[in-house]
C-alpha cells in the first residue's frame, strides 16, 4: 500500500541510528584529544561536526516532508516524531563534542591533573555506553533496556558533582584552576550527554507505548549542593 | 526531560531538552449514548453483513465509521434508520436502540424513526424543484402548510447548513443549477428541515473538490452541537479530523472503537493499526 512511505521511514531510522554512533564516536574523540593533548584530534572533532549538522538538517528535512506528504499516524506518527526527537537530542551530544574538543584545544599549554583527566574518561565512558544503549533498545524496540537508562545516568551524576571539589583543590595554583575550571565545565558537557541519552529513551518509550512518560524527574531530585 | 536549578535555587525548564506536551487525562463523557448496538448481526440472505456488534455512540458529536470496502460500515450506518429493510433477505440478530426503543421492535415506525434519523448520502441528491422546494419537501410531507411556517423552516435549515446567503436570492431556481458542494449541503439543509435528532452521513464529501470538502467538515462540527453525527468516510484524514471517536470496522465485525486521537496515535488491535497506516486494505 504505502510501501515507499516505509521504506523512507526505515531509512530515516537507520540513518538518526548511523548519526548516533557517529556522535558517540566524537565524544570519545574529544576527551581522548583532552587526555593526550591531541590538537590534531581535537581540530578533526571540530571538523567533522559540518558531517553531524548537515545529517541533521537532512534527517529533520526529511522528517518534515513526510509529515507534509503522508499524513502519517498511529506507530508510523509515533515513530516520526520520535526520530525528530532523537535527532535533535544527538546533534545535541555533537556539539557536545565540539565544546570539550575546543576546550581541548585552549587548554594545551596549561598544567593538568590525571586524576581529574581518569574521572572524566570514566564519565565519557559511561556516557557513550547510555548512548549506545539508547540507540540499542531503539533499534531492538526494546522497553526494558531503555528503562535501565536513568540508574546509569545515577554515577554520571555522582561524578559531574564530585567534580567541582576536585578543581577547588587547585585552587592555589591559579593556571591549574584555570585548567580545572575548564574541565569541570566537561563534565558538565558530558553530563547532559547522559541526560540526552535518558531521553532518547524516554522517546523510545514513547514510540512503544503511545504515552509520553519522564524516566527521571529531575525537579524533585535531591538539590544540587556541589555548585554543579 | 531534565529540569534543574539555576544559582538562586529557582526551578527552571532547561531550553535545550525538547519535550511533547503532557497525555490528556481522560475525562468522563457527558454525552449520553444516542445509540446503543448490544451483540447485533445483520444478514442479507446467506450473507452474514455485520457480525455481533456491540458499540455505544454518543449524543452530540461526531462519529466515524471507518474501514475497508465491503466491511460494512455502510450497512452499519444504514443500521441505524432501518434504510436496510428493503434489501432482499434482510435479518437482523441483537439490538439496535435509539434513545432506548429499539429500532427493529414492532412499534417502531421507519418512517418516523427516518424523520428522527436522518441521512445524507454520498452524491448530492437534490429533487428536479427549486431550492425552496427541496428544503420544503420534507415538513410538507409531514403535514406543514402554512406559508409563512415553511419560510421559517427554509430559512433557518438553509442558515444552519450554511448556504442561506448563496441562496437566498435565488430560492425559486432549479435545486440541480447548484454546485456540487452547494448540493450536498442544500441536501444537509433538506434532513434538517425536518428536525431530526441524528444525521447519518454515508461518504457525504467523497464526490466533492477540497474546499466543498472543508466547508461541509466545518459544517458538521458545528452541527454536533445540535445534532448526534454518525459518518461513514473513505478518507481516514476526514475521519481524524472530525470526528471525537471512530469505529474501525473489518470483515462486518467491530475491531475497534475509541476516542479518534488513540485510533489515529495509538490504536489497541493491530489490525486496526495497519489499516490506518496503509499496510493493508
Amino acid at each position: 500500500m504505502r510501501q515507499r512511505f516505509h521504506e523512507d521511514l526505515a531509512a530515516l531510522e537507520a540513518e538518526v541510528e548511523e548519526l548516533g554512533g557517529i556522535v558517540e564516536r566524537q565524544i570519545g574523540d574529544a576527551v581522548a584529544a583532552l587526555a593526550r593533548r591531541d590538537a590534531g584530534l581535537a581540530t578533526a572533532v571540530i571538523a567533522r561536526d559540518d558531517e553531524v549538522d548537515g545529517a541533521y538538517l537532512d534527517i529533520e528535512r526529511r522528517i518534515l516532508d513526510l509529515i507534509a506528504l503522508q499524513t502519517p499516524v498511529a506507530s508510523d506518527l509515533r515513530l516520526l516524531s520520535a526520530i525528530l526527537h532523537i535527532n535533535l537530542h544527538l546533534e545535541r551530544v555533537g556539539d557536545g563534542a565540539v565544546n570539550i574538543a575546543k576546550i581541548a584545544t585552549i587548554t594545551q599549554e596549561l598544567p593538568h591533573d590525571p586524576t581529574i583527566l581518569e574521572h572524566l574518561q570514566e564519565m565519557s565512558d559511561i556516557v557513550r555506553g547510555m548512548l549506545r544503549i539508547s540507540l540499542e533498545a531503539f533499534t531492538r524496540r526494546d522497553l526494558e533496556l531503555c528503562l535501565k537508562l536513568p540508574a546509569l545516568d545515577d554515577p554520571v551524576d555522582v561524578l559531574n558533582r564530585g567534580m567541582y571539589r576536585k578543581v577547588l583543590n587547585l585552587a592555589g595554583d591559579p593556571a591549574a584552576l584555570e585548567w580545572g575550571i575548564r574541565m569541570n565545565t566537561v563534565a558538565r558537557q558530558l553530563e547532559r550527554v547522559g541526560d540526552h541519552a535518558v531521553d532518547v529513551g524516554e522517546q523510545v518509550g514513547f514510540l512503544l507505548t503511545g504515552e509520553f512518560r519522564e524516566f527521571v524527574d529531575s525537579s524533585h531530585k535531591e538539590p544540587l549542593t556541589d555548585g554543579s | 526531560m531534565i529540569r534543574e536549578e539555576d544559582a538562586t535555587g529557582r526551578e527552571h525548564r532547561d531550553p535545550g531538552i525538547v519535550s511533547l506536551p503532557e497525555e490528556p487525562v481522560d475525562e468522563p463523557r457527558a454525552n449520553r449514548a444516542m445509540f446503543v448496538l448490544d451483540g447485533f448481526d445483520l444478514y442479507f440472505g446467506r450473507a452474514h453483513i455485520l457480525k455481533g456488534i456491540t458499540l455505544e455512540i454518543p449524543s452530540n458529536q461526531v462519529t466515524a465509521i471507518i474501514g475497508p470496502s465491503g466491511c460494512g460500515k455502510s450497512s452499519l450506518l444504514r443500521s441505524l434508520n432501518r434504510m436496510n429493510d428493503r434489501v432482499p433477505g434482510m435479518r437482523v440478530e441483537g439490538k439496535v436502540l435509539f434513545e432506548g426503543d429499539d429500532v427493529y421492535g414492532q412499534s417502531v415506525d421507519p418512517v418516523t424513526l427516518r424523520r428522527r434519523v436522518g441521512m445524507v448520502f454520498q452524491r448530492p441528491t437534490p429533487f428536479p424543484m427549486s431550492i425552496f422546494d427541496n428544503v420544503a419537501y420534507g415538513p410538507r410531507l409531514h403535514g406543514l402548510a402554512k406559508r409563512s411556517e415553511l419560510d421559517r423552516v427554509v430559512e433557518s435549515s438553509l442558515r444552519d447548513a450554511g448556504l442561506w446567503d448563496v441562496v437566498k436570492d435565488t430560492l425559486r431556481k432549479p435545486a440541480t443549477a447548484l454546485s456540487g458542494g452547494e448540493q450536498q449541503r442544500l441536501c444537509i439543509a433538506r434532513t434538517l428541515a425536518v428536525d431530526p435528532e441524528v444525521i447519518l452521513l454515508d461518504e457525504p464529501t467523497s464526490a466533492l473538490d477540497p474546499s466543498a470538502t472543508t466547508r461541509i467538515e466545518e459544517l458538521l462540527q458545528r452541527l454536533a452541537e445540535r445534532y448526534t453525527i454518525v459518518i461513514v468516510t473513505h478518507n481516514m484524514q476526514q475521519a481524524a479530523r472530525v470526528s471525537e471517536d471512530t469505529a474501525f470496522l473489518l470483515s462486518g465485525e467491530l475491531v475497534e472503537f475509541g476516542p479518534t486521537d488513540k485510533i489515529f496515535r495509538a490504536p489497541d488491535d493491530r489490525r486496526t493499526e495497519d489499516y490506518v497506516t496503509g499496510r493493508f486494505g
